[in-house]
């Protein structure tokens, strides 16, 4: 077998190695899809709209014709999929305010809960994204041609899952006491949806088990699995490492996501025994497409926020140097996913908008739209945050000064953006607010706050973003490809129509009603979608070749910049905890949307000064812990240091990912 | 502050003690006088860090939930503390600049989230127990202008919003913005002229375009402008207003939900208010209770009617009283919906402006000796009782007579009576409210 392997070609390998990844997602994955049939007719069930098979058996044993049948099965009408079919589950529980249905200790039983999931949600996100950074770096490693660089690709994504691998047992032992705290504070409620859920938990636990068995072979063998085709087989483990944490994520999607917009029961709440309508509710897949994207930037900032943490406290230049490096890609791949979060928000609102438009209202025009201001202004800060790091991240090049004077501009651009996005149209006022005010909007502030104006302010915050990025990616060179002046003039061009098109369309926005201007948006994401997607690598095709004016020096970046991953990290920390706390608050007093209301004292929404306060201290909270998780990673590389050789400060390795 | 550094002392104080032993032990085992001067200090670092840790956790625990908007303030003090412990301490110099630069942010956006409005989502309202069957048209118009926008005279109030949740989405004056749904002004004459727009499909239903042909088997269209209304609020999605369409359907499909089921949920007798408001509040004969409650049977399955006897838990409707004289007063004021339309302090969520404030207390003496009192009652007591039982014996100046019912001799037994007695008597403008019993 070694010796066929060392006749293959290198390109043989790799079409082999492919083939094998896609044979071993495919039957990870077989059992899940062979398993859908059966599991829409509920669990070992029959097709939808048909009892389960053990029913129809007992109905024909007991020599039950089809007529007396018809009469005996009592159906349901599936409340989003206005289907008809068999209630074989019990109705959700019509609870009371009393310790049967809502046992307590002293304290309001939500806010344990609220603590006990967010914490696990943190961890949990983490080590899904950490793996997805592995492979992307893993795979780099292996096909960059700069033996160094593949080495210290290779070091890097170690480093990661080692972290990972520790937190991956706080993220175990904090689902415990979720599952508990769920238990024994919320027993009819958590009853409830156990036994919706009951066809999936199984698989749930199942994949779980999967995940750590395949975590625990990606990480021991990595040094076994270095060489040649095995390296692509321990890459290919990474995969199903993602595969199966996606399809986890997925799952545990779908009891919020039943929670928000419940399908596959009927008004009562009763299962109808199709668990494919019970997971693919209105809302799932928005909220799996947008919590891939907010988990990838949240891991991109606590490995950024703990690139940062060891270069300050790094004793060496080479140290520095290394640490530099990481905070950038990490930064780099957790802001790639920030930038498109925005628009998975949007699609995920209309969808709310679509399924309840009273609930969309509630979010963004009622109750909850003060949170979605901080919202606002929290894109603002992170993207305010990059950009800032990036100018200072020319520091460390020889010919990045040429930018510098032009950064005040992008400064004025990115002010006038975010103020612009944070103003509030509708606001939820007392009737003397109202009175004062003579109405729900502003007399000159609600002239501003429509959505256009504020898909303005967004999108040219991100065109400067990704001006800020190519600027970096110039940092230290000069393109030298013969069209380089034609190119120049097309990219300025570009970007300028791109930001007059997106003002203009702001301001059409106010001269046409509200129905039509919300589509607005089209044109103003496809500007800078555009942007993204058509500048960034003409950039690069520029910089193919292009004269270095002096090499990156990694390290000599200003120490400040740190701390702008740092408010990364916990910025974007506390927006997933608000925009987490927003999503479950919609519900207002509906543990399930209008199926199985809440009836424990703590039935309303609380004030945003003390979710704001509890948000802080769930960040906190994670930050104070992860902390120890990195100190612990510290102690492990202590123990077992990697030899590799560092780039020292001032030679021309690494070189930023992107340009590379 | 000063209250907040004696509890921080009173919080911390062993370890504050242990701090300044420490510093006692460095002068008497530290013999190099730079290097005891260098600890000295460290100690008294220290001791101020431990000193604002403990005023940190201190406020954290007194006002969780007294006063929730000053917590920030422990995130400041922790923030100087790690800033001050990385100066002073620098082999965990990075670790603390970290952690206070994370506390600092904390700080501000809990700080930020604490400076602005403060709405807080109430519980859901409690159902009250009315019985408009029996109400004039004015009643019942009065009740609808309440589901719709919370309270009497709200509907000019734009924003003002009610059990029905209307006006999140309609207008329902002229001029009034309405972007998401039709403006509600004139529908009851408008009514009759959607019958005759093309999609509409009279009597036709198969031949509509909507998702949504019948609201249920062989309910058919509508055919006058009463049964309209009671079709667009059972089954939106029967017919759209053109515009009006969920986003992408064409106008075949409404976004509004039907406002019998959750998480409105509307009753009969509710449904009936809010058309007769829509009626009265132009000047119009509103159609009689019973017709309305008819054109919406003819859109609402049996088995989907919420009625009043199905709310009802054995009350006033029921023929049995609302409150026995048991439960505490403040539950009595709320069995009794006193608390929608007086303000009653000391009571929770009483502040009704449709009667006079019961201070009575102070008012009763006062009303008593008015020129204008024909009453029979001699006491601030005997007052109270005789203008629960009988409202217009006396009726308060700049308020109208005949909006407090007069069936509360009924509805209360005499407990229940005599615990709102005792506690209004005891009101008193300026005083702090009665204890509640």
């Amino acid at each position: 077998m070694g010796h066929l392997l060392g006749r293959m070609t290198r390109n043989s390998k790799k079409v082999m190695a492919g083939t094998a990844l896609f044979a071993m997602v495919g039957l990870l994955v077989l059992p899940i899809f062979m398993a859908l049939p059966a599991l829409a007719g509920g669990g070992g069930g029959g097709a939808a709209g048909q009892p389960p098979a053990d029913v129809l058996a007992e109905r024909a044993a007991a020599g039950v014709g089809e007529e007396a049948e018809e009469e005996q099965v009592e159906t349901g009408r599936d409340v989003y999929y206005k289907i008809e079919g068999p209630a074989v589950g019990m109705p959700a529980p019509i609870t009371e305010d009393n310790e049967t249905y809502y046992p307590r200790y002293n304290f309001e039983s939500r806010v344990l809960l609220w603590v006990a999931n967010q914490q696990h949600l943190y961890y949990g996100s983490f080590v899904l994204a950490v793996p997805i950074f592995c492979m992307c770096i893993e795979f780099a490693g292996m096909v960059s041609k700069d033996k160094e660089m593949a080495k210290k690709y290779d070091k890097l994504a170690y480093d990661f899952i080692k972290i990972s691998l520790t937190a991956y047992s706080l993220t175990a032992i904090l689902g415990g006491i979720l599952i508990f705290t769920f238990l024994t504070l919320y027993p009819a409620f958590f009853g409830y949806l156990s036994s919706i859920f009951r066809p999936v938990m199984h698989i749930y636990a199942l994949l779980f088990v999967a995940e750590s068995a395949t975590l625990y072979i990606y990480y021991y063998g990595w040094n076994q699995m270095k060489e040649g085709v095995m390296k692509w087989v321990h890459l290919s483990m990474c995969v199903i490492l993602n595969v199966i944490g996606t399809v986890l994520m997925f799952l545990a999607n779908s009891w919020i996501a039943f929670m928000m917009s419940p399908a596959g029961v009927d008004e009562q709440g009763r299962y109808l025994g199709n668990i494919w309508h019970v997971l693919h509710t209105a809302l799932w897949n928005p909220l799996n497409v947008h919590r891939i994207l907010g988990n990838m930037a949240f891991g991109g900032g606590v490995v950024a926020a703990y690139a940062a943490y060891r270069f300050l406290s790094a004793k060496t230049d080479e140290d520095r140097a290394h640490y530099d490096w990481m905070g950038y890609i990490a930064m780099s791949l957790g802001v790639a996913f920030l930038i498109p979060l925005p628009f998975a928000g949007y699609w995920l609102m209309r969808e709310v908008y679509a399924y309840r438009q009273q609930m969309g209202i509630t979010l963004m025009g009622g109750l909850l739209a003060w949170l979605f201001i901080i919202q606002a202004t929290m894109i603002g800060i992170l993207f305010l945050t990059t950009n800032y790091y990036l100018w200072q991240a020319l520091g460390r090049m020889t010919g990045g000064e040429r930018f510098q004077r032009y950064i005040k501009y992008l400064v004025f651009i990115l002010v006038v953006g975010l103020l612009v996005f944070i103003t509030p149209h509708t606001i939820v006022m007392t009737p003397a607010e109202l009175k004062a005010m003579g109405g729900q909007q502003h007399p000159v502030l609600g002239n501003y706050g429509v959505m256009s104006a504020k898909n303005g302010g967004i999108n040219a915050i991100i065109m400067t973003t990704i001006l800020s990025f190519i600027w970096y990616q110039r940092g230290n060179k000069i393109p030298t490809v013969s069209w380089s002046k034609f190119g120049n003039i097309f990219m300025g061009c570009f970007f300028i129509v791109a930001q007059l098109n997106n003002i203009w369309l702001a301001c059409y926005g106010y001269f046409i009603p509200a129905n039509v201007r919300i589509g607005l948006s089209v044109p103003q994401v496809a500007g800078t979608l555009s942007c993204l997607f058509l500048m960034t690598p003409l950039n690069l095709a520029m910089l193919s070749g292009a004269k270095e004016l002096g090499p990156i020096k990694w390290g000599t970046i200003q120490p400040r910049s740190q701390y702008a991953l740092i408010m990364l990290a916990t910025a974007f920390t506390w927006m997933m905890g608000l925009m987490g706390y927003i999503r479950s608050s919609v519900r207002l007093f509906w543990h399930v949307n209008e199926v199985m209301r809440d009836n424990s004292p703590w039935a309303y929404t609380h004030t945003i000064g003390f979710a704001a306060n509890v948000i802080s201290f769930n960040v906190l909270f994670f930050w104070i812990t992860i902390m120890f998780v990195f100190w612990l990673g510290a102690l492990g590389m202590k123990a077992t240091p990697v030899p590799v050789k560092e780039a020292v400060p001032g030679t021309p390795a690494p070189q930023p990912a992107a340009g590379s | 502050m000063l209250e907040l550094i004696g509890a921080g002392f009173s919080l911390g104080w062993p370890l504050l003690a242990f701090l300044v032993c420490l510093i006692l032990y460095f002068q008497g085992s530290i013999k190099d006088p730079v290097e005891k001067k260098a600890a000295t200090f460290k100690g008294i670092v220290g001791i101020f860090c431990a000193l604002a840790a403990c005023m940190a956790i201190a406020n954290y625990t007194a006002n969780f939930n007294a006063d929730p908007g000053v917590l920030p303030v422990s995130l400041v003090l922790i923030t100087a503390t790690t800033f001050v412990l990385s100066l002073y301490f620098t082999n965990i110099g990075a670790l603390m600049k970290i952690g206070g630069f994370m506390f600092f942010v904390a700080a501000a956006l809990s700080g930020y989230g604490n400076w602005l409005p403060q709405v807080e989502g109430g519980f859901p309202p409690p159902v009250v127990k009315l019985d408009f069957q029996s109400m004039s048209a004015q009643q019942l118009g009065d009740e609808g202008e309440k589901i719709i926008f919370g309270g009497l005279g709200q509907s000019k109030t734009q924003g003002a919003i009610g059990k029905g949740q209307c006006p999140l989405c309609h207008g329902f004056q002229k001029g009034f913005l309405s972007e998401r749904a039709p403006n509600l002004f004139d529908i009851p004459a408008r009514s009759k002229t959607r019958l005759e727009e093309p999609n509409y499909h009279m009597n036709d239903p198969a031949s509509r375009p909507s998702v949504q042909k019948e609201a249920f088997e062989g309910s058919g269209t509508a055919v006058d402008a009463q049964e309209y209304i009671a079709e667009s609020h059972a089954c939106p999605n029967c017919y759209v207003v053109p515009g009006f369409g969920v986003k992408g359907s064409n106008d075949t499909e409404s976004p509004m939900p039907r406002i019998h089921k959750a998480p409105i949920s509307l009753s009969m007798g509710e449904l009936a208010a809010v058309d007769t408001w829509m009626y009265v509040r132009e000047g119009m004969e509103a159609p009689p209770y019973d017709v309305i409650v008819t054109s919406y049977e003819k859109f609402i399955p049996e088995g989907d009617r919420i009625t009043v006897t199905e709310e009802d838990d054995g009350g006033a409707a029921a023929g049995g009283v609302l409150a026995t004289g048991e439960e505490p007063v403040n539950e009595i004021f709320m069995k009794a919906a006193c608390v929608a339309c007086h303000t009653i302090p000391g009571i929770e969520g009483a502040t009704g402006k449709v009667g006079p404030a019961l201070i009575e207390g102070t008012n009763a003496p006062n009303r008593l000796k008015d020129a204008g009192y024909k009453g029979k009652a001699k006491s601030v007591k005997e007052y109270i009782t005789e203008s629960i039982l009988d409202p217009s014996a006396y009726v308060v100046t700049d308020y109208p007579d005949g909006q407090m019912p007069k069936d509360f001799g009924k509805k209360l037994s005499a407990g229940a009576v005599n615990k709102i007695v005792n506690y209004l008597s005891q009101v008193k403008d300026g005083q702090d409210p009665p204890p509640i019993e």
